[in-house]
């Protein structure tokens, strides 16, 4: 593989991502499975960077999922949008940053259509109004929260405590990088890289000293697929991506798998351990699954925070075994214990993941 | 052109998503449902631009529209610019608003997401709400999830999080008001109808089958739809 | 047609052609060619379509004909071009001036860059390969092999790149690519007995009078598949392969397949040498970022502007012969014009 061809293909999709003042909009999913995740990103972006990020309580779902499940006509997802859109007004930013990806490729769909078709615009303010007496401005900057990090991968890295280095071999971590569906696919330009060769997480990897590994199921969808999901009798679908695509990266021997969307990590980590329940399959060395990471907690491993406070301990595929190699000290005490310390129990053992307590 | 036709002329997102289709594959190529299911977009597509009122009603009672995961891979490939994923948003939007998503198998299921994530974004504001996730619904969420949901506060606790607490933060309450915002936003534009749509095709369906009907998801209809899988969805079964 | 000048732009098959045809009238013509050699793009190539004649035969035959009167400039560019009443001044980039009564551009095709069209990996893959760099294969008449050293098992050949593909900018159909493909697939079929080799393919335009039966041969003597399905992605193997994946749509499946060896027919655009023309003379394109002439049909070879002429593909994709016509024709206009002028 010639990476000069790839990095060409990076130089020609570049996009502008504000520099500070940003409007967050949380992500359904990701707050129920990936708490830790979305602290983190506040957190980095306070604290570690010093910029001005803010949160309006009253914000909702943008429907995606509900959307994408085909259950909401266009008109509400589009009115609810613009909701969204007028609490930002009301606040007073520009820069929208949403933490979903389904969410960033919703926003850049209807702002699409409603360029390419103002009287649907006209129409969705006509329903706002009505409905909420709400008004909204269009964003002036729309990126999704993996956007700000890959801008800032240098600065995290430079603050960074721990590099990416398997400190035994002194090899870099292979890292698979998953990204999101409606991060590129829907309108390329708007993604870093574009669609075939997206940057976003390759750049964030590399800066903080791993290696990526391509393999040649990369692009393939991890399997949410919405209705494909959310009803039972559908999931076969599901699992059938997610297992397509370990079986395609298996032989390159990833130690850990990258994701910016909410769903995919929790697919990834969840199908992990349902086939290896349902067919003893394991995908990583030694019984073990490929530990899958947000890019927050990633961050965060490299920023040296402890990983409870990332919420390492929500995954169903243990992270341990990547800290170990990292060197990233965690007292395995406190893994299950709650917000103030107190003794809440533990998830049984996992039958066939391999688990250490 | 016939009524279907028509009516599917009315969604700017069939104006966006069918330009003139030259059947060379690249969707059916990348596309995750053609991989596994009985599903083609190529042929969705083709049907869509032959205006054939008969088969176009064809599509819209079967389950091949049910197939798509909208991932939207089609749409990077294809080189005149269609995009199978999003006609297959329209031509489900029609088949529920006339009723025909009930004469599919696969179609029927859109109740169970009306009444799962369609009720949560009305009663929380969220799509996926912890609380409303079970482990025997959801086997695969693993020994963790259990683990979360018996201690909600103190997990999210650890977070940060302002757990159905006023104020910004994870899984934090939203207010009442905001929750009134959403319905009304779905009164005017047509969420609400849809939903009763759902319920009252579905009834009627029920009705048919001979299944029991009640709201709530331990209804003997809603449980038939969320698990029953006739296994003849894959690539060589018809 | 004494004392006429024609400076001609261009030393490809349209302008070598047009040139002679205007000196055998004793027209003076200067001829530019900005590489070193003359015969464009044909004389780097092996064997044409349909009959598979050596190309040197083209070349040979177009060099051999061009008159001795003729000024030939190669490695040389064009910087400024000037009208003033009906006569054209040329300033070229060794600083000589020309001057002539008509203007020639000849500035053919430049081949699709196929690294453009990412989802197949063309300079990332090293078996992913160009119509134009397997050409170059034949020419030195090695053996054809991968980039591991290994003889290719299983050829693919991959139809319309960079053609009939608005996601690239290019809605038409570069025309010889299909025929040049059902060529290459026999050449390779004859150059590595047992080796499997796949088309993939929309339509398969055989136009021409003898392309159908090449197209024949190359399934009843050579066994060349022939999948209907424009190829969708294509990804490397760890062992170097390329992995496949398209839609046999005549069956309504879709398939993933391993090459050996991924050849890509790069279609046909418009020249960065026409581009360059068309900065300094402020020239429009149509919508398919070719030279536009006055009437496709009835002025194929004349522009709006008098005293400038059209020849070759800087028009549009052509054939070889479609060529040689084309420029024949051109040569025709011009001295109508010439004539014109006199009286």
């Amino acid at each position: 593989m010639n990476i000069e061809g790839k990095k060409i293909i990076w130089k020609e999709y570049q996009k502008e991502i504000a520099d500070d003042d940003f409007f967050y909009v949380r992500s359904c999913v990701r707050q129920s499975f990936f708490p830790g995740s979305e602290t983190t990103f506040l957190k980095i972006l306070r604290e570690v960077l010093g910029k001005n990020i803010s949160e309006h309580p009253f914000h909702t779902t943008c429907t995606g999922i509900a959307y994408h499940s085909d259950i909401v006509p266009f008109e509400t997802t589009m009115t609810v949008i613009a909701r969204q859109f007028a609490l930002m007004t009301e606040a007073g930013y520009h820069n929208y940053v949403p933490s979903c990806i389904t969410s960033f490729g919703m926003y850049n769909e209807v702002l699409d259509t409603w360029h390419h078709f103002p009287e649907v615009e006209k129409k969705v303010r006509e329903f706002l109004k009505t409905a909420t007496g709400k008004e909204f401005e269009k964003p002036k900057n729309l990126v999704h929260s993996s956007d700000i990090i890959y801008k800032f991968r240098k600065e995290i890295a430079a603050k960074g405590k721990y590099r990416l280095i398997n400190r035994f071999t002194g090899e870099p971590i292979r890292i698979v990088e998953h990204i999101g569906c409606h991060y590129a696919k829907i309108f390329p330009s708007k993604g870093i890289g574009g669609a075939e060769y997206p940057h976003v997480l390759v750049g964030m990897i590399e800066e903080w000293g791993g290696e990526v590994v391509d393999y040649p199921e990369r692009r393939h969808c991890c399997g949410f697929g919405f209705r494909q999901y959310v009803v039972k009798a559908n999931r076969g679908y599901s699992i059938a991506c997610s297992q397509k695509k370990f079986e395609s990266m298996m032989p390159y021997k990833p130690e850990a798998i990258l994701t910016n969307c909410p769903g995919c990590p929790f697919f990834f980590d969840r199908w992990q351990y349902a086939l290896s329940e349902m067919e003893g399959i394991t995908y990583g060395e030694d019984g073990q699954g490929i530990p899958v990471l947000t890019y927050e907690e990633l961050a965060g491993i490299v920023l040296g925070y402890d990983p409870w406070d990332l919420g390492l301990q929500t995954h169903q595929v243990p992270v341990e075994p990547l800290l170990d190699k990292i060197g990233i000290p965690y007292d395995p005490e406190k893994k299950y214990l709650g917000k103030n310390g107190e003794y809440i129990g533990k998830p049984a053992i996992a039958g066939n993941l391999k688990f250490c307590h | 052109m016939g009524r279907l036709y028509d009516l599917l002329n009315q969604d700017v997102r069939f104006i966006e998503g069918l330009k003139a289709c030259i059947n060379c594959g690249t969707c059916t190529a990348i596309c995750p449902a053609a991989e596994f299911y009985n599903y083609d977009p190529r042929i969705l597509v083709t049907t869509l631009q032959s205006r054939d009122e008969e088969q176009i009603e064809a599509l819209l009672k079967s389950d091949f529209i049910w197939y798509c995961g909208e991932c939207m891979s089609c749409k990077t490939r294809c080189p005149r610019g269609n995009v199978p994923g999003m006609l297959i948003s329209v031509v489900r939007s029609l088949s529920q608003d006339l009723g025909y998503f009930v004469e599919s198998e696969k179609g029927r299921q859109q109740l169970a997401i009306k009444r799962t994530i369609g009720q949560w974004i009305l009663d929380h504001g969220y799509c996926i709400y912890p609380q409303e996730i079970e482990l025997e619904s959801h086997p695969e969420q693993g020994p963790v999830w259990g683990w979360i949901t018996d201690n909600p506060k103190e997990v999210f606790g650890r977070f940060e999080a302002h757990y159905q607490e006023e104020g910004p933060g994870i899984l934090r309450k939203i207010p009442q008001e905001s929750l009134d915002e959403l319905k009304r936003i779905f009164d005017v534009t047509g969420g609400t109808e849809r939903f009763e749509k759902l319920e009252e095709f579905s009834r009627k369906k029920a009705e048919e089958m001979g299944i029991e009907f009640s709201p709530g998801q331990k209804s003997e209809y809603y449980l038939h739809v969320y698990n029953f899988n006739n296994n003849k969805h894959g690539k060589d079964e018809h | 047609m004494m004392g006429k000048k024609v400076i001609v732009i261009g030393g490809g098959v349209a302008g070598l052609e047009a040139a002679s045809s205007l000196a055998a009238f004793g027209i003076q013509v200067t001829l530019i060619e900005k590489e070193e050699h003359l015969g464009g793009h044909v004389g780097q190539w092996d064997r044409l379509f349909p009959s598979r004649r050596p190309a040197k035969e083209i070349t040979g035959y177009l060099t051999e004909r061009l008159n001795e009167k003729v000024i030939v400039h190669t490695g040389t560019e064009v910087q400024k071009i000037e009208q003033s009443g009906k006569t054209w001044n040329i300033l070229l980039n060794n600083s000589q001036t020309l001057v002539s009564d008509a203007l020639l551009l000849a500035t053919g095709f430049d081949l699709f860059e196929a690294r453009k069209k990412e989802e197949y990996g063309y300079g990332i893959y090293d078996n992913v390969i160009t119509s134009a760099d397997l050409e170059k294969k034949f020419a030195q008449h090695g053996q054809i092999l991968n980039a591991q050293g290994k003889v290719p098992e299983r050829v693919g050949f991959v139809h319309c790149v960079g053609s009939r593909d608005e996601k690239v900018g290019n809605l038409y159909c570069s025309r010889v690519c299909c025929v040049t493909a059902v060529k290459q697939a026999v050449e390779v079929s004859e150059m590595i007995p047992g080796c499997e080799v796949f088309c993939f393919y929309m339509d398969l335009r055989m136009f021409g009078l003898d392309f159908e039966a090449l197209y024949k041969e190359s399934q009843e003597k050579w066994g060349v598949h022939f999948i209907r399905g424009r190829l969708s992605e294509a990804f490397e193997n760890q062992d170097g392969s390329v992995l496949v994946k398209v839609e046999d749509t005549l069956a309504s499946r879709p398939l993933k397949m391993k090459v050996d060896l991924l050849v890509l027919m790069s279609g046909m655009v418009t020249s960065s040498g026409t581009k360059k023309l068309m900065d300094i003379m402020g020239l429009e394109t149509d919508e398919n970022h070719f030279l536009q002439p006055a009437d496709r049909q009835l002025q194929a070879n004349e522009t709006g502007i008098p005293g400038l002429f059209l020849a070759g593909t800087c028009t549009s994709p052509k054939s070889i012969d479609e060529t040689i016509a084309d420029s024949r024709a051109a040569a025709l206009r011009i001295m109508e014009y010439l004539n014109s002028v006199d009286s």
